[in-house]
């Protein structure tokens, strides 16, 4: 049996430092999700697939179960809980609700934060690079219809 | 009737959802907490010849190693009480649970479940559906005989539920036809695969359970595991948190028995979060494989004289919910059509793969995919273009289907008209590698029983309390709809209490697109009691009668004097200090339809449907002919689900529901190897449909008020969508290729090979 590797590294999440001492081997997402305590992202594969585990490295949209959380040492993380402006939702959040995007919503953080880097990058995607886009985020209730309509909404604004 | 213009509005649970606040089950923790990890049989069938946990509970960390020994002597099973929480003496698939640890980390559980030492003798593998059947085939159960079953489940060896359905003479309707067209067909087994892996928190309190899951089905959670631990219901507690998706896969009770049979052992809250393999591998809810062949009599002018078909079905190594399959898919073989003379049967058969189980319309996508695609063949074989031959022979208002149901007004030839017209049908010439394929489908809607409170508190602001289960539909979300018309209030003015068996009356759960269609009437009802307390509050206030109060814009007023009102909150609050706002309901089932002139052996009461929905499908494709590769470019889905009552969620279901279907179509079966595992339990090998693949999809909803139906006339929806697009893909297929491609998925490799002949 090996003996696990610790490690003490500071994490700068959604804003916030946060100490930690982890396995070497730890993911990202189970660190987010455990010590960090931020439960948003979602963790639907642990295989790279999905797409529910997406945060924001220094503005990347990355799979967090594939990522090590020692590397994303000195980087800059946000997760579904740092995406709000205040009290407030964002256009991409409300735009969601309002076009029906949402429904179990498992992958709507992953979804969110996909859909935040792509508008960065590219403010005014056609639908086709919009479906390009998002399509490392599987959605297995939605058919995708109503969030590209509203990612389209909020490229629009 | 008219039909009311349906709301589009935002979701109840939406804010929790998109801010990553929502909460879904394995996002608990308690004080205490450990991990558990199950130790599977990782083989298809042995028999147990040594089982020893000494090893793994000796390792640190290590506080619980059950197995069957350590659970109460039950076996339970909806239809045929076949199984058991823990394998004993024999395991007979892969994902069979041996044994159960709790430890303190996920990490130490894995290891201490790897520490078990398990071993077997081998047993023959029973995999082939048609070889099952035959005299000499070796049993999945060999004490098959003593297992109790349900009543009317007709069964017989591996033969685990035989149903038949018969109307009129099918020898002579066979003799009246000009020509007999057979064909045969294959579907392989696929996965519901939501998003959410599923998970289980238990937490003891004295001689009381809580339990945290991830089902659609909160109260039959409850009833399993009040089954296998020998407890009473009122000492089992399920909450559902927000739930990540099912599609069927989350239905029926599952893992919450294991996990509270840990917890009690270990005396700690216990959690078991599953990983994707696990989610491939070992609930006992997949779609399952089927061979299916069906052999229709037409006459020169299209009219169908007469249809048998035969069918079998992968039940896998335990029947679960399954055990109504058969006259389920029966239904579907006949289908949708005017024919006088029907001979169906269909076999649910053991095998040692996985157990099979309600996913989004069990049994209807594949057996739909086959009939439509024979359909194509013989309206192909009489010279007739295949929307024109199923408007001639689709049932429609008035008309006798194939189980001998007669159908008040429905609006499947509505929907060819409208899915065709929308698709452009026959309008204008496509490029040589695109095809329009179409199909029909059908789908019952359940009535049973289930409950709902409603209170308004002293400030006028309403709770529901419903037994119904959000699984994502929004369908529970409506229910607030539902509840402020009747009150005229807005739907923003309620709460939503839900998913807590202690706390709610029963519901049958997220499962059978029920809960709109039964729980909306429970809600009405209760509202209904509440409209009529502030009636005869608004009438003492304004000195009037109560038959003249109009309940309207958060207000009560007498008819004819709309100026002086009395807010509901006012009303609210002179309850407070009297008789309080407390309504109850549970609405009336609608009856079961009557059939004349068919007999049924074994029947489930599936050859009736009440209040059917119909759907058509039409959907463009491309080829690459040289791939084999299929695009699927643009679907047109029409349906009849009655009264649309939340058009945003109904659109929604639609939409998904063609997606789920385009992936079934296409990519999503399950691949064995030689020793019936599973090759392909992983999201890579296991290929969803991405956003990049998604079509455009457009929609039609034929609304028909529905009488003896849910709330307003409406029908069940959230199935339906799922049915006919694999077939509608099928038919398009066909025509770009020459032949049908007569397995299922249609996957580039089976094209290329049916481009090849
Ligand atoms: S959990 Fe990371 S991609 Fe699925
Ligand atoms: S909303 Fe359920 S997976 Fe996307």
């Amino acid at each position: 049996m090996s003996i696990p590797f610790k490690l003490d590294i500071e994490l700068h999440v959604n804003g916030i430092e946060y100490p930690v001492t982890i396995d070497a081997g730890r993911n990202l997402v189970s660190v987010i999700r455990t010590e960090i305590g931020l439960t948003g992202t979602k963790e639907g594969c642990d295989d790279c697939e999905c797409g529910a585990c997406m945060v924001l490295l220094d503005g990347q949209p990355v799979n967090s179960c594939s990522y090590l959380a020692a590397q994303a040492q000195g980087r800059t993380i946000v997760t579904i809980e740092g995406v709000m402006h205040g009290a407030d939702l964002r256009p991409l959040q409300r735009n969601l609700l309002e076009a029906g995007g949402v429904q179990c919503g498992f992958c709507t953080p992953g979804m969110i934060i996909s859909a935040t880097a792509l508008l960065a990058r590219n403010p005014s995607p056609t639908d086709e690079e919009i479906r390009i886009g998002l399509s490392g985020n599987l959605c297995r209730c939605t058919g995708y219809v109503k969030i590209v309509e509203a990612v389209a909404r909020t490229a629009a604004g | 009737m008219t039909v009311a213009t349906p709301r589009r509005f935002v979701r109840a649970d939406g804010p929790d959802k998109v801010t990553g606040s929502g909460r879904y089950t394995a996002d608990l923790t308690f004080t205490g907490m450990l991990a558990a990890k199950f130790r599977y049989a990782e083989i298809a069938h042995g028999r147990i010849t040594r089982l020893d946990t000494t090893a793994a509970q000796a390792i640190s960390g290590v506080f619980a190693v059950i197995t069957d020994a350590d659970v109460p002597d039950v076996r339970f099973g909806p239809f045929v009480a076949d199984r058991t929480l823990f394998a004993r003496d024999v395991v007979r698939f892969e994902g069979e649970i041996v044994a159960a640890v709790a430890a303190s980390t996920p990490e130490i559980a894995a290891r201490a479940a790897a520490a078990i030492i398990v071993e077997y003798e081998p047993l023959p593998l029973v995999t082939d559906l048609e070889d099952a059947l035959t005299a000499g085939a070796s049993l999945v159960h060999e004490h098959w005989a003593v297992y109790g079953s349900a009543d009317p489940v007709v069964r017989d060896r591996n033969d685990a539920s035989f149903s038949s359905i018969t109307t009129g003479d099918v020898d002579a309707g066979m003799a009246a036809a000009d020509l007999v067209i057979e064909s045969r067909f294959v579907a392989d087994g696929c996965h519901a695969v939501p998003i959410e892996p599923r998970a289980v928190v238990a937490q003891w309190e004295g001689n009381k359970v809580t339990i945290w899951t991830s089902t659609q089905v909160p109260f039959d959670a409850r009833a399993g595991v009040c089954e296998t631990l020998e407890m009473p219901a009122s000492r089992v507690r399920i909450i559902v948190p927000h739930l990540g998706g099912g599609f069927g896969g989350k239905c029926g009770f599952h893992y919450e028995a294991h996990v509270a049979a840990l917890a009690r052992v270990a005396k700690r809250p216990v959690r078991l979060v599953f990983s994707r393999r696990e989610e491939f591998l070992a609930p006992d809810r997949r779609r399952e494989g089927m061979v299916i062949d069906i052999r229709t009599g037409v006459r020169h002018d299209g009219t169908i004289t007469a249809r048998t078909g035969w069918m079998a079905m992968d039940n896998g190594a335990y029947t679960a919910d399954a055990g109504f399959f058969p006259q389920l898919a029966a239904m579907h073989i006949a289908g949708p059509y005017k024919i006088p003379n029907v001979s169906v049967e269909a076999h649910l058969v053991y095998t040692n793969h996985q157990p099979s189980g309600s996913v989004r319309a069990p049994t209807a996508p594949q057996a739909c995919w086959a009939l439509e695609s024979h359909t194509d063949e013989v309206a192909a074989a009489v010279g007739m273009d295949p929307v024109a031959f199923r408007k001639l022979n689709a049932v429609d208002t008035g008309d006798v289907g194939p189980s001998g149901q007669t159908y008040g007004e429905i609006g499947v030839q509505q929907c060819i008209t409208e899915a065709t017209r929308l698709v452009g049908y026959g309008e204008t010439p496509l490029p040589h590698d695109e095809a329009i394929g179409v199909a029909i489908g059908w789908w019952p809607s359940f009535a049973v029983p289930s409950g709902a409170y409603i209170k308004l508190d002293g400030d006028g602001s309403g709770q529901i309390i419903t037994g119904a289960q959000e699984c994502g539909t929004g369908a529970v979300m409506t229910l607030r709809q539902l509840a402020a018309d009747e009150l005229g209030m807005n739907p923003e003015d309620f709460e939503l209490v839900y998913q807590d068996t202690s706390v709610a009356p029963y519901d049958m759960g997220a499962t059978g697109s029920q809960t709109l269609f039964n729980n909306g009437r429970a809600v009405v009802a209760a509202a209904g009691q509440i409209a009529e307390q502030l009636r005869n509050l608004a009438a003492e206030f304004f000195e009037a009668s109560a038959a003249d109060i109009v309940l309207a814009d958060g207000g009560a007023y007498v008819a004819g004097s709309p100026v002086a009102t009395v807010s509901i909150a006012e009303l609210a609050g002179i309850a407070a200090s009297g008789e309080l706002l407390i309504g109850h309901g549970s609405g009336t089932p609608p009856a079961t339809p009557q059939l004349v002139g068919s007999s049924c052996v074994g029947d489930l009461g599936m050859a009736a449907f009440v209040a059917p929905q119909f759907s058509c499908h039409a959907v463009r494709i491309r080829l690459d002919r040289d791939t084999g590769v299929v695009r699927v470019l643009e679907v047109a889905a029409a349906h009849d689900s009655g009264t649309i009552i939340n058009e945003l969620g109904a659109l929604g279901q639609v939409e998904g529901g063609v997606m789920m279907g385009i992936g079934q179509a296409l990519t999503e079966g399950t691949v064995y190897d030689d020793e019936g595992r599973q090759r392909n339990a992983g999201l890579l090998e296991y290929k969803l449909q991405t956003c990049a693949d998604s079509p455009v999809i457009r929609t039609h909803f034929v609304q028909i008020v529905t009488p003896d139906a849910g709330p307003r006339g409406a029908k069940g929806l959230a199935e339906a969508p799922n049915v006919a697009t694999a077939a509608a893909i099928a038919n398009a297929i066909a025509k770009l290729v020459g032949t049908p491609v007569r397995r299922l998925p249609m996957t580039p490799e089976r094209v290329w090979e049916a481009l090849q002949s």
